[in-house]
């Protein structure tokens, strides 16, 4: 098809290939050669888990949550478990803490090595795919594969499995791995390191369009150190807060042509959760290594283009590498397992930071520890309306493009959100309708 | 003893009829000792799980247009697997074709892998399976099983 879009009024119309059949999409209304409007339709979960939650014990919401997403079940289980221990007036001592930071770690590994060499790698390197680009680039596509098995080699000696984690509990973990144990998988882990050296080396040499994001940048802020597994919330127009006043900060709106919410500051501002916001408010917090790489990159202090957060997830997958051997050489195992989280009436907050962006967990509890109420905002309905508000702007200035040519490069722009849409990869089926 | 295969349930067991590959796996471990059985709803896992085996049987649901608890069973090595939605780790994932095909491209693929998936009616959150769904789980439970079994008489 090489239908343009300045031909007169437009409507596209962006169908899921998704799993399950109408679960997201997109629709862009263009008049007179100008974009008119932008909308992302998008199925999301969580908002079902709400339900779910409700009646059930203040012990729960770490299993229940991890099965929102495969992909970040580690994220779920974190925010969840901060929320509850605030709701019950429980803070867990540094050791099981920063074991929470490591399991967090082996998500990141996981998660960002998933994502820039499956899914978003291809689009850089001009091809439909993870299976075609691996015919040329095999050693390219085999290094993101073991990056991800270390992730995940990770995630099961600390949480008991990579999918859904098992070991995580309100208070802690059921078991602790041991010193031996975390020094087996060391090895593992320095390969990982070295190769995520070499994927930042890889995708800095990736040409990025131009594309400068205005919207406001919030992440999580922690005073140990670059955000994982807690903090409090800060963002590039100067605001910060604590996570107990995200509610109040962030406004989840229906939007009725999706079931998704999303969120804007105080109502009415687009913001932008994730990688480049994590970076540019975090930059100072990188380890050593990460910082070098990143300077060796090109990134300056900030970074704004959303087509670079490849190259951002590459040094975050440096940090977090160095960072899990980090706590591995510190790890002397002298820490109980867990400490006990007694129920009581109230309300807890939990923040995190997915490998996608900022994850917000709020619950209130019964005296016993029933669950009366619970909300969870993901990093994805976060980004929602700057995801819309970056294709209105790149689209507007691709008018010109064949069609299939401007859905490829759609894709690719949504995809630099890393998003939770279902079937991420060839997701855009896009026909023209004209008004 | 070496096993004689391993089985992989694909899905998630709390929406709907996904969850048909995770209950297949199961029930095939209550029944066969000698199988290794593993869940995943990324299925990208399994590429890590399956490269070195033998015989691998991934048992998943799919939604293609066709009748609820309809089965298909696909030997993907020697074509690839039909059209329709097969399990995509319900979120920002390789879905399982891709990594079927990716594994082919990179020479990671066990000698024998077969598909046993079953045609789903719904992936409604927290929903149990339906019906017509439940009803092909003993079908494709026997699916398997006579993959396995097929895969011993052969050298």
């Amino acid at each position: 098809m090489t239908h343009k879009l300045t031909q007169g009024d437009q409507i596209l119309h962006v169908d899921t290939l998704a799993r399950v059949e109408g679960e997201g999409g997109m629709h862009i209304i263009v008049r007179e050669g100008l974009v008119a409007d932008v909308e992302l339709r998008i199925f999301e979960p969580p908002r079902f888990f709400e339900a779910f939650l409700r009646g059930r014990a203040w012990t729960e919401p770490p299993d229940i949550t991890a099965r929102i997403c495969g992909i970040c079940p580690v994220a779920y289980q974190m925010s969840s478990c901060l929320a509850i221990e605030d709701a019950c007036g429980v803070t867990v001592p540094e050791e099981l803490r920063l074991l929470r930071r490591l399991l967090y770690c082996g998500e990141w590994i996981e998660s960002h090595a998933l994502h820039i060499y499956l899914l978003h790698a291809p689009d850089f390197l001009g091809y439909p795919g993870a299976i075609e680009m691996a015919a040329d680039y095999g050693a390219v596509v085999e290094r993101g594969l073991r990056l991800k098995k270390a992730g995940n080699a990770l995630m099961t000696l600390v949480g008991g499995r990579a999918v859904h984690p098992v070991n995580v509990r309100v208070g802690g973990f059921y078991r602790l791995p041991t010193v031996q144990e975390l020094r087996d998988i060391r090895p593992t882990l320095e390969l990982a390191r070295d190769e995520a050296v070499e994927t930042v080396r890889l995708v800095a040499g990736f040409e990025f369009p131009d594309l400068v994001q205005p919207q406001e940048y919030v992440a999580l802020r922690s005073p140990h150190g670059y955000p994982l597994e807690g903090g409090s919330v800060v963002s590039s127009a100067g605001r910060a807060f604590k996570v107990a006043d995200f509610g109040s900060h962030s406004v989840e709106e229906h939007v009725a042509r999706s079931n998704a919410l999303h969120s804007r500051l105080d109502g009415s501002k687009a913001y932008v959760v994730g990688p480049l916001a994590r970076y540019s408010l975090n930059h100072d917090q990188l380890g050593p290594l990460a910082r070098e790489v990143a300077h060796d990159a090109g990134l300056g202090d900030e970074c704004r283009n959303p087509f670079q957060s490849i190259v951002v997830r590459a040094v975050e997958l440096v940090h977090a590498a160095d960072e899990a051997l980090s706590i591995i050489d510190a790890w002397d195992g002298a820490s109980a397992a867990s400490v006990d989280v007694p129920p009581r009436a109230g309300i807890g907050h939990g923040a995190t930071e997915a490998p996608r962006g900022l994850l917000y967990h709020r619950y209130e509890l019964a005296e016993d520890g029933t669950i009366l109420d619970a909300t969870i905002i993901p990093p994805t309905s976060q980004n929602l309306p700057s995801i819309e508000a970056d294709l209105r702007a790149f689209v507007q200035e691709r008018l010109e493009l064949p069609h299939d040519e401007l859905v490829r490069q759609c894709e690719q722009a949504i995809r630099n959100y890393d998003p939770c849409i279902s079937c991420a990869t060839h997701f855009l089926d896009l026909t023209v309708e004209e008004q | 003893m070496t096993r004689p295969a391993i089985v992989i349930g694909i899905g998630n067991p709390d929406r709907g009829d996904d969850a048909v590959g995770v209950q297949v796996a199961r029930q095939v471990a209550a029944e066969r000792l000698d199988v290794l059985t593993l869940e995943f709803d990324d299925p990208s896992e399994a590429l890590d799980a399956w490269a070195s085996e033998d015989t691998v049987v991934v048992a998943d649901a799919i939604h293609s247009g066709g009748a609820p608890g309809d089965i298909h069973v696909v030997d993907v090595v020697k074509q690839k697997l039909p059209v329709g939605n097969w399990s995509a780790g319900g979120t920002h994932a390789l879905g399982l074709p891709a990594v079927v095909e990716l594994a082919r491209t990179l020479d990671l693929l066990p000698r024998r892998l077969v598909v046993v998936g079953v045609e789903a009616g719904q992936f409604d959150h927290g929903a149990p399976m339906s019906e017509a769904v439940l009803a092909a789980v003993p079908a494709a439970i026997d699916a398997v099983l006579n993959v396995i079994d097929a895969g011993q008489g052969v050298s």
